[in-house]
């Protein structure tokens, strides 16, 4: 395809505000015919809320989508999917009463209420897609009896159904083995072939470098840097996003000394979201007094770890809390216990003021110890004092996270699970957060494990660190053997 | 004349709507569920209330307080035999779990209903003023008992309100409606804090029948209009918003007494349903709802 | 279609059905012929529920305005069919009138809207109890039959024509297309499908079915009444009896509907507990059978 070729999908100042938030801030891009392009961008980063804008699931606030040269910006969806685009989402929800045969019929029914029967093509092209996807083995059988690389396969075969000339893909490779990559990769390009223009949306490069022509990346909602894979990879915005600046280590070497006893020892942990497997013999320790980073891109598994710690996911292999099984105990038990986690999705009270939260937090201490603990949290978190009478979900995002990590402190935990504190955060906020942590390292014997995709961020504390990728631990070892071994293969 | 009237009886009826009212909104708050045996259960407490009072000398006083206990043991079997097990079931999809409760409650509210008119039959049945005579209120005769329970009602808000706002399981109630899943992480089961809901709510509830049963009289063909009085009140006022539900108990209290007096009894519910149509159209989130 | 255990339960089930004048005396025939108007307002209450997964509080607003249509325009001189036709129009009328901006509320607001259209309707009928009799309900000049075996006929037939029609619409394309916007109207859409559009339509088809259903049922009875015909009872028993029967089944509202106006007539000698009984094995089976007793019997099999 020649680069002169007019472009297939041509967006332009593309805008999206959530209320006062901006998801999504001009943003531009075109795909010409067998183009490939990639959209990457950490969570938050708004690059799934471009995809929704694309399909008419979001309305823009601003900006031009053109579809061979129709702009369908604002359109509702089920006319943009008529003029040429589909998506394949990421979980799919088929009929589950219905056969695969049948949901792929489905895809190619006509938008009309006077049609009773499928026209007689339609059976022989629903079998004609089943076979390129390769569900022709299975195309009697039921959604829910098929293994999950099939689901992925089904919800491919049903926006190939349409003949988009543009398809939007969401991870497309979230949750498979290297096989199934493989296969699903080939699939992709035959789009290309096809002349079909394709979006790519994911966490990070490296998943999808060796399929795109360009790729762009997003951070905060804005446009950072866009490229070939590799000129993308190499970026220094980008690096610094994913990666931050240069990485800084100061295991404290005293704490090997002490060693002994781990105080969280999780085994083979394995943990399944129906078919898809989210963590494979997983198995990390953490002992009484150490800060543990556990490093990853986002969708490796470090949320299901540190969920599963909590009580919160079904899981199988062992997780053994100060020499006892934490199996059967429920999530709010484990949390008095001493684990306290402070989720990645911050989970504040946002109508609530941001005393009342840490207050919450601490109803479980006696009330000369929650004095105590609120007036240190304070002088750790001074904005925290500034903003004491304010509603939790009127903080900007830098103030919410350090309110999820104060009140997450009032509990006193021996073992504080730290998810993405730097998610969607501005540098300079980062600088104060890495600070405060530091200041908790030095001043308190508290035990940390925390989980970041920003290695920047996680390595600078740590004592050890661990390298999660595709549902397994990948390395072990020390911070300051990370960079040399691990340091450009992580992107 | 007429006009006091109407704001004396139209404020001691909104009054007791609202405190029913009140545990609906709160059920559905912190706890995601709308109770369709709430009519049922107001209605056992003042049925129960009169038998003792009327039956085994358990006297006004004592007679009502047999009642909230009725009310009370009501609620915690629609707790523990009809929501537990449709929220545990694990061959109800999520996502249609709001039906199911719908359906079992409704099947309750009528195995309840269908119950009491068995053992009690469906006459209405009035339990004895809790405290006899009328005053005046500013030349309008006013029964003592209609005052004492305008009183009442206005006191248990008072004091759900402290409850919420000024103590420590208020708190925890309220953080409750706003996110259970934090509620779980900073270690507080919520399995405790909704046996807590469902006692203040069988508390309400059970109160507001026996005030009902002394006030204008219960009988078990009412359970079904008694849900759905609360129901409208608190879709008028927004789902889970408590003040909100006050000020809709108001609003269909006032429009109906107000209906009632100046333009003709039988036309009493009229008013509150069209409020409640142009609400759902203009606002579907309620006077003061959330979403 | 020979494979299917469907095929093999409906064959005998409509034989005995279609025999039933020989064998039954005219008193159980009477409740079968309320059962099966039953089974048409379940079977299209079905649809919208099961299919296009709207939660609609509300059928008897449609059933209703075709019962009282059909009534008022019998009462004006009307041939019965004219009634039946005209009724239905009125009950399809209001239905659009209705959904249009009720469908733009999701969740338990739709359901909340379509309850409170209930309660105006009632209100409606009882303010103009001049033209409509009011609680004491409106009489009709004609009646379908004085007798108790053409009624039945009546009624059987009726539900074999509208189960069959309403059956196949569920299993036709449009059936897919509605249990795709109920269950992912997102992903409906972007499988380029008007999910406004079909769920109006599955609206439209459902007031049809239910107005008709509430305009025989008047011919049959003679009279039309808030309890007979719009009562929230009525309510409660068509969406129990298809939780009951099975939901997403059409054909297991039909069940339902026959299970509990037949206990509730089998238990009569208990008295006032009767309604108590029937209502207590429904919540078990709502609790323990979530998919209802056809769902459960037609469910897939593991390896299928």
């Amino acid at each position: 395809m020649s680069a002169t070729t007019p472009p297939l999908l041509t967006v332009n100042g593309l805008t999206k505000r959530f209320g006062g938030l901006v998801a999504v801030k001009d943003i531009g891009f075109r795909i010409r015919p067998g183009e490939i392009l990639g959209l990457i961008g950490p969570n938050g980063s708004g690059k799934s809320t471009v995809m929704k804008l694309v399909m008419g699931i979001e309305k823009p606030n601003a900006g031009t989508i053109e579809l061979d040269g129709t702009d369908i910006a604002g359109w509702p969806t089920h006319r943009i999917a008529r003029h040429g685009v589909g998506i394949v989402f990421q979980h799919s929800r088929p009929l589950h009463r219905q056969t695969v045969l049948e949901n792929i019929k489905l895809a190619l029914l006509p938008d009309s209420l006077f049609k009773l029967a499928a026209e007689p093509h339609v059976e022989k092209r629903a079998r004609a897609i089943a076979e390129r996807v390769g569900l022709a083995d299975v195309i009697d059988r039921r959604p829910a009896t098929l293994p999950f690389a099939d689901l992925r396969r089904l919800e491919m075969a049903k926006a190939l159904a349409r003949n988009p000339k543009v398809v939007l893909v969401d991870e497309p490779f979230a949750g498979l083995t290297a096989a199934e990559v493989a296969t699903f990769s080939a699939l992709i390009d035959g789009f290309r072939n096809e002349g079909r223009a394709v979006l790519l949306v994911d966490h990070n490069v490296k998943s999808v470098a060796a399929l795109v022509d360009r790729v762009l990346a997003m951070y905060l909602g804005e446009h950072i840097a866009e490229g070939s894979a590799d000129e993308v990879m190499s970026n220094e915005t980008v690096r610094r996003v994913y990666i931050g600046g240069a990485i800084e280590t100061h295991p404290r070497k005293d704490l090997d000394q002490r060693g002994g006893e781990s105080l969280l020892d999780v085994r083979d942990l394995e943990v399944f979201y129906g078919k898809a497997q989210a963590l494979q013999k997983v198995s990390i320790h953490v002992r009484a007094g150490e800060f543990v980073s556990v490093v990853g891109l986002n969708g490796a598994g470090k949320t299901t770890l540190f969920n599963a710690i909590s009580g919160l996911v079904p899981y199988t292999g062992e997780i053994r809390w100060d020499g006892a099984a934490l199996a059967g105990r429920t999530p709010a038990s484990i949390a008095r216990g001493g684990i306290v986690q402070c989720p990645e999705t911050r989970e504040l009270f946002g109508t609530m003021s941001v005393r009342e939260n840490l207050d919450l937090g601490g109803q479980h201490l006696p009330p000369a110890e929650r004095d105590r603990q609120l007036a240190w949290l304070l002088e750790l978190f001074p904005i925290l004092k500034a903003r004491a009478g304010q509603a939790a979900g009127t903080l900007s995002g830098g103030e919410q996270q350090m309110l999820a990590i104060a009140r997450a402190l009032m509990m006193q935990p021996r073992l504080l699970i730290l998810d993405e504190p730097t998610l969607g955060l501005a540098p300079v906020i980062l600088e104060q957060l890495s600070k405060a942590l530091a200041r908790l390292r030095e001043t308190t014997p508290i035990t940390v494990l925390l989980g970041e995709q920003n290695v920047t961020f996680a390595l600078p504390h740590a004592d050890r660190v661990y390298v999660v990728e595709h549902a397994r631990v990948v390395w072990e070892g020390d911070p300051g053997r990370f960079a040399a071994e691990m340091g450009t293969g992580y992107l | 004349m007429l006009a006091l009237q109407i704001l004396i009886d139209g404020f001691a009826i909104s009054a007791l709507y609202g405190l029913g009212a009140i545990g609906f909104t709160l059920m559905f708050g912190v706890c995601g569920v709308l109770n369709l045996a709430h009519g049922g259960i107001m209605v056992i407490a003042g049925i129960i209330g009169w038998w003792a009072a009327a039956n085994y000398g358990a006297g006004p006083y004592g007679g009502a307080a047999i009642g909230v206990l009725a009310g009370l043991v009501a609620a915690y079997v629609t707790y523990f035999a009809i929501i537990r097990p449709v929220q545990r079931s694990r061959a109800i999809p999520k996502e249609e779990e709001e039906i199911f409760v719908l359906t079992a409650t409704l099947l309750w509210g009528i195995m309840l209903q269908v119950g009491l008119d068995y053992l009690f039959s469906n006459n209405p049945v009035t339990m004895r003023s809790m405290i006899p005579g009328v005053i005046s209120l500013a030349g309008v005769r006013t029964p003592r008992n209609e005052i004492l329970i305008a009183v009442v009602c206005w006191v248990v808000i008072g004091l759900l309100t402290l409850l919420v706002n000024r103590t420590r399981l208020g708190k925890q109630l309220l953080a409750a409606s706003i996110n259970p899943r934090a509620l779980t992480l900073l270690g507080f089961e919520l399995s405790r804090i909704y046996m807590v809901v469902w006692t203040i709510y069988g508390l309400l509830a059970g109160l507001a029948g026996v005030l009902l049963a002394s006030f204008i009289g219960v009988s078990s063909a009412n359970a079904g209009a008694l849900t759905a009085s609360a129901f409208t009140i608190v879709i008028l006022g927004g789902l889970g918003s408590v003040p909100g539900s006050l000020i809709a108990a108001y609003v269909v209290g006032y429009a109906e007494t107000i209906t009632a007096y100046l333009i003709a009894p039988t036309l009493r519910p009229i008013p509150a349903l069209l409020i409640l149509v142009v609400v759902l159209y203009l606002r579907p989130q309620g006077l003061l709802g959330r979403r | 279609m020979l494979r299917s255990p469907l095929f093999w339960l409906l064959v005998p089930t409509l034989l005995l059905g279609a025999t039933a004048p020989w064998w039954l005396g005219a008193y159980y025939l009477g409740i079968f012929t309320t059962a099966y108007y039953f089974g048409v307002f379940s079977m299209s209450w079905d649809l919208l529920f099961g299919y296009a997964g709207e939660v609609n509080f509300g059928p008897t607003f449609l059933i209703g305005l075709g019962a009282y249509g059909a009534g008022l325009l019998n009462n004006a001189g009307w041939p019965i069919p004219l009634c039946l036709a005209g009724g239905s129009i009125i009950a399809v009328i209001g239905g659009v009138a209705l959904a249009l901006p009720a469908l733009r509320l999701r969740g338990p607001y739709f359901g909340l809207i379509t309850l409170v259209a209930v309660l105006l309707l009632i209100d409606c009928i009882v303010i103009f109890a001049g033209v409509t009799g009011g609680e004491i309900g409106m009489m009709v000049p004609d009646v379908l039959s004085i007798s108790a075996t053409v009624n039945y006929w009546y009624a059987f037939g009726f539900l074999v024509v509208c189960g069959t029609i309403l059956f196949i619409l569920s299993r036709s394309s449009l059936g897919l297309i509605l249990q795709a916007t109920g269950q992912d109207r997102i992903e409906a859409a972007a499988l380029g499908f008007n999910v406004t559009k079909h769920k109006l339509a599955a609206f439209c088809i459902s007031a049809l079915f239910s107005g008709l259903a509430g305009g025989m049922l008047v011919f049959y009875q003679g009279t039309a009444s808030v309890d007979t015909v719009v009562d929230l009872s009525i309510t409660v028993q068509i969406i129990i009896a298809v939780v009951f029967g099975g939901r997403r089944t059409i054909l297991g509202g039909v069940l339902g509907s026959i299970f509990l106006i037949l206990f509730d007539e089998l238990l009569r000698p208990l008295g006032q507990l009767n309604t108590f009984v029937v209502s207590g094995i429904a919540l078990l089976v709502v609790l323990l059978l979530p998919d209802g007793v056809l769902g459960y019997v037609l469910r897939p099999r593991a390896s299928r």
